[in-house]
């Protein structure tokens, strides 16, 4: 992994058309400011592990939880 | 010379072992090919959709690569009228899609033993070229999107209005949009048949 030291303000580019500014520096937290092209995908790494976690979440479905659910369904 | 009439030299079925349903056969022409896979399950690209018609319009997307592995699918028309999809054109980037008619938007659900706590992913719904025949998990951008979306009672609510209705067909209009736009006719799912 490339590893770069930046100061507040300064940014990094990626490619042409992808930049990543520091907006802020507050404690432990430090705020980036993205620009890219419309198209690139941007998501904070936690989306893609809770997705993961919910879809091996998901294939645990039982037949008999479901056979449940559609009696639960039913239910007026 | 007997002649084979042409709609008989189509593909073999295949038959497919799984874990909840059995061996199925399957018309090779219905295998879905996600060729990124679903988040987490990356290496198992082959899917294909299973309906066991049961009353809880609940769909199964069957791998063919393992057995074990079945997500549990529904249209989310069916419990959040108002859900839109917001797709870019990076995430029409390898459906081939050349227009939203062809798409099929599904939410997975997570059931866990406390069914009325079952809840849908709106964050990473799966979109399926019917025609083509490839899938497709999409991250959507937008943030108010849960991936745990608690819908029991909103599904229980369709289930019970519907099963009240002579309506043995309904129809929903697309939950597709694309974000650059140009495509804007609604799509038609049919839903199915909630006496069978």
């Amino acid at each position: 992994m490339l590893v770069l030291t930046r100061k507040l303000g300064e940014s990094i580019a990626i490619d042409d058309n992808i930049k990543i500014v520091v907006v802020q520096i507050k404690g432990k937290q430090v705020r980036l400011g993205i620009k890219a092209p419309k198209e690139t995908k941007i998501h904070r790494e936690e989306v893609y592990q809770a997705i993961q976690d919910q879809n091996t979440e998901a294939v645990q479905a039982d037949m008999s939880d479901i056979a449940r659910l559609g009696e639960e369904l039913k239910k007026k | 010379m007997v002649r084979i009439p042409y709609h008989f030299i189509l593909e073999e079925i295949v038959k497919i072992k799984t874990t909840r349903f059995g061996e199925l056969e399957v018309n090779p022409s219905d295998i879905v090919t996600f060729s990124e896979g679903l988040l987490g399950f990356e290496s198992l690209k082959k899917y294909f959709v299973v309906d066991p018609g049961d009353s809880t319009l609940i769909l199964w997307l069957q791998s063919t690569e393992d057995e074990k592995v079945a997500f549990p699918i529904i249209e989310p028309k069916i419990f959040k009228p108002d859900y839109i999809a917001k797709l870019l054109p990076a995430d029409l980037n390898g459906l081939e899609l050349e227009s939203l008619q062809a798409a099929r938007l599904y939410s997975i659900l997570t059931i866990p033993a406390t069914v009325t706590e079952m809840s849908a992913n709106l964050k990473a719904p799966v979109v399926i070229n019917s025609t083509k025949k490839v899938g497709k998990q999409i991250v959507l951008q937008d943030s108010k999107l849960s991936v745990k979306h608690e819908m029991y009672k909103e599904l229980k609510t369709y289930i019970v209005s519907f099963s009240s209705d002579d309506a043995k067909r309904t129809t929903f209009t697309s939950s597709i949009a694309l974000e650059a736009g140009e495509l804007k006719t609604p799509t038609t799912f049919n839903s199915r048949n909630l006496e069978a």
